[in-house]
């Protein structure tokens, strides 16, 4: 399908150009408007690069200041935390109920692949009530313990549809091999299908964990200020300190900085989640 | 016919260890869910508007409630102007692009698009939100300063409260662009539509041609699953509206997702924010069905 056709060149260079712009205007503004001093943005035009880079924003988004009092350090680290352990957990539990989905079909497989399907999709909002309750009744809310769970719930059936994507298109006979050999469903599972599964594993992480780091609706609901997550003191510090433009992109770059970094290496093992989410495969 | 039981062969039998291992730590978080969703259906039909618990039987009184206020209408219709705004032009704009990948005239234009596009994906709508309302302020944001640069007069954006929910759209479909584009891609890439293009290239049929006559009729079950993920995506939309205009100016931003969580946190509302929560279910139940049964004929074949 390579053409050399002029017409086309020319309309696919000025898409090029206006995704461009589009794109990396969002991401210049943060970085640039990051490193200026408030007076600088209030006075100057938004657009121009900072005139003496104050790299300073940095440090009083994450430790706080007398202006900034939504300090990003500790919410950091309750976001990996959090979203850390969901991923471990989701990626292993899903593994288990993937090999399942995908090796067994009986009336009762099916059944369950129909709600797995439906909770794949489910607004949070059907479900929140009844989850704050719990962890409220439970005290798990006061701990990291109440966002994790709450997490795992949501998207171990995710977790499980996508690695079982990854499981189908592993040929069987590896598995009757094994049982030849007098090995248990158990065994041939962790022995055999784990480790050729690793590159689907690192996709399936990767999704959930761009997914729970980014979530919003639970982590507002459910954080108790000690466990508040990036994105919920994020939405703070644009309520409270809306004058604070330099602080408030400071602030975005440090919460997106953990999962871009994660797309711009592993991006391949990401789309191929994606996809495996489309079921593609 | 797929929920048909199939004949049962050996292989098909677990032990109990293997049911310990593999069926029961999925049913035990899906019985959550459902317990929960169950839960949140009985909620609705009590009379909980307080912080404290009260389980009284009700019936539909919130239902009834809800629809007889302006607010919940108000809601229905920006959803389905994100439902029709926040999918169309994606998936349009994803196929025209995803087309002109493929016939890239220059190297590496498909990997430098690819990371261009798809990186606000591993960006949550809140830092995006914040980023966009930065663009769309009306006196010194950086949309209104380039127009006023190039002598036009300022837009209102998201603080015109007739238009305010087209302007936060767009931040969706900038957001969801790059994945629209990936899996349009991908359902490019069967061996039978690239020789139905090669055999309509050999015939002389022209680009567009091809888009619109072999492409686009035989992609079916690609678009079926994108525009279900989209109109999911679109109806659950909440933290934009949260981020960016908090619902204003007004209600003219508020959707169901949004006035859900206003009535259960905020006013306390319980069973009505329960009986928006169902609402929003079934919706989404609806736009998943023809999805999942694609998803369960595919897995099961």
């Amino acid at each position: 399908m390579k053409t050399k056709n002029l017409t086309l060149k020319i309309v696919v260079f000025i898409v090029l150009v206006l995704l461009t712009l589009a794109y990396l205007l969002p991401i210049y503004l943060m970085v640039s408007n990051s490193l200026k001093s408030i007076q600088e943005i209030t006075t100057g035009n938004y657009l121009l690069p900072p005139s003496s880079p104050k790299f300073s924003n940095y440090t009083e988004v994450l430790f706080g200041s007398n202006r900034f009092r939504s300090e990003m350090l500790p919410r950091l680290l309750n976001s990996v935390i959090i979203s850390f352990s969901v991923t471990a957990l989701c990626a292993f539990f899903g593994g288990l109920g993937g090999f399942y989905l995908a090796r067994t079909k009986t009336t009762f497989s099916r059944i369950l692949f129909v709600f797995v399907g439906i909770a794949l999709y489910l607004p949070y909002q059907a479900v929140i009530i009844p989850i704050v309750i719990i962890m409220a009744k439970t005290k798990l809310a006061l701990s990291y313990w109440g966002l994790i769970f709450a997490y795992l719930i949501l998207n171990v059936p995710l977790a499980s549809v996508l690695m079982g994507t990854f499981f189908l298109s592993i040929p069987r006979e590896l598995e009757e091999a094994a049982k030849v050999d007098g090995a248990s469903r158990v065994q041939t599972f962790f022995r055999i299908i784990t480790p050729i599964s690793l590159p689907a594993y690192a996709s399936v992480a990767i999704i959930i964990f761009i997914q729970v780091w980014n979530e919003f609706f639970l982590a507002l609901s459910l954080a108790s200020p000690r466990t508040q997550t990036v994105q919920v003191v994020m939405a703070e510090a644009k309520g409270t300190t809306l004058v604070l433009y330099n602080l408030q992109m400071a602030a975005a770059l440090i919460a997106v900085a953990i999962p871009l970094i994660f797309f711009l290496f592993l991006g391949r093992y990401f789309i191929r989640g994606i996809l495996a989410g489309a079921l593609k495969g | 016919m797929f929920l048909k039981r199939s004949p049962k062969s050996k292989r098909d039998q677990l032990s109990f260890t293997d049911i310990l291992v593999f069926v029961v730590p999925l049913l035990f978080f899906l019985i959550i869910l459902f317990g929960t969703l169950t839960w949140t259906v009985y909620v609705s039909f009590t009379d909980w508007k307080t912080i404290a618990a009260d389980y009284q039987f009700s019936g539909l009184k919130w239902y009834e409630s809800l629809f007889n206020q302006r607010r919940f209408w108000i809601d229905v219709q920006n959803n389905l102007k994100w439902l029709i705004l926040g999918v169309v032009p994606t998936v349009t704009i994803a196929i025209f692009l995803a087309y002109l990948l493929e016939l890239s005239p220059f190297p590496g234009v498909e990997s430098y698009t690819r990371t261009l596009i798809l990186y606000p994906v591993a960006m949550s709508f809140i830092v995006t939100g914040t980023v966009w309302s930065w663009m769309y302020e009306p006196t010194k944001g950086v949309f209104n300063t380039i127009l006023r640069g190039m002598g036009y007069e300022g837009l209102q954006f998201a603080t015109n409260p007739a238009t305010a929910t087209y302007w936060l759209v767009i931040i969706f479909i900038w957001q969801f662009l790059g994945f629209a584009v990936i899996i349009t891609q991908s359902s490019f890439r069967t061996a039978e539509l690239q020789e139905m293009i090669e055999a309509a290239t050999v015939d002389g049929a022209s680009k567009i041609r091809i888009l619109f006559s072999v492409i686009i009729p035989n992609i079916r079950s690609g678009l079926l699953i994108l525009i279900s993920l989209l109109l999911i995506n679109s109806l659950k939309v909440f933290d934009i509206v949260y981020i960016v205009t908090f619902g204003g100016p007004g209600m003219s931003t508020d959707v169901l997702a949004f006035n859900m969580w206003i009535s259960s946190f905020q006013q306390h509302l319980i069973s009505q924010g329960a009986a928006l929560g169902v609402i929003i279910f079934a919706l989404a139940f609806i736009i998943i069905i023809p999805y999942t049964i694609y998803a369960l004929r595919r897995w099961f074949e």
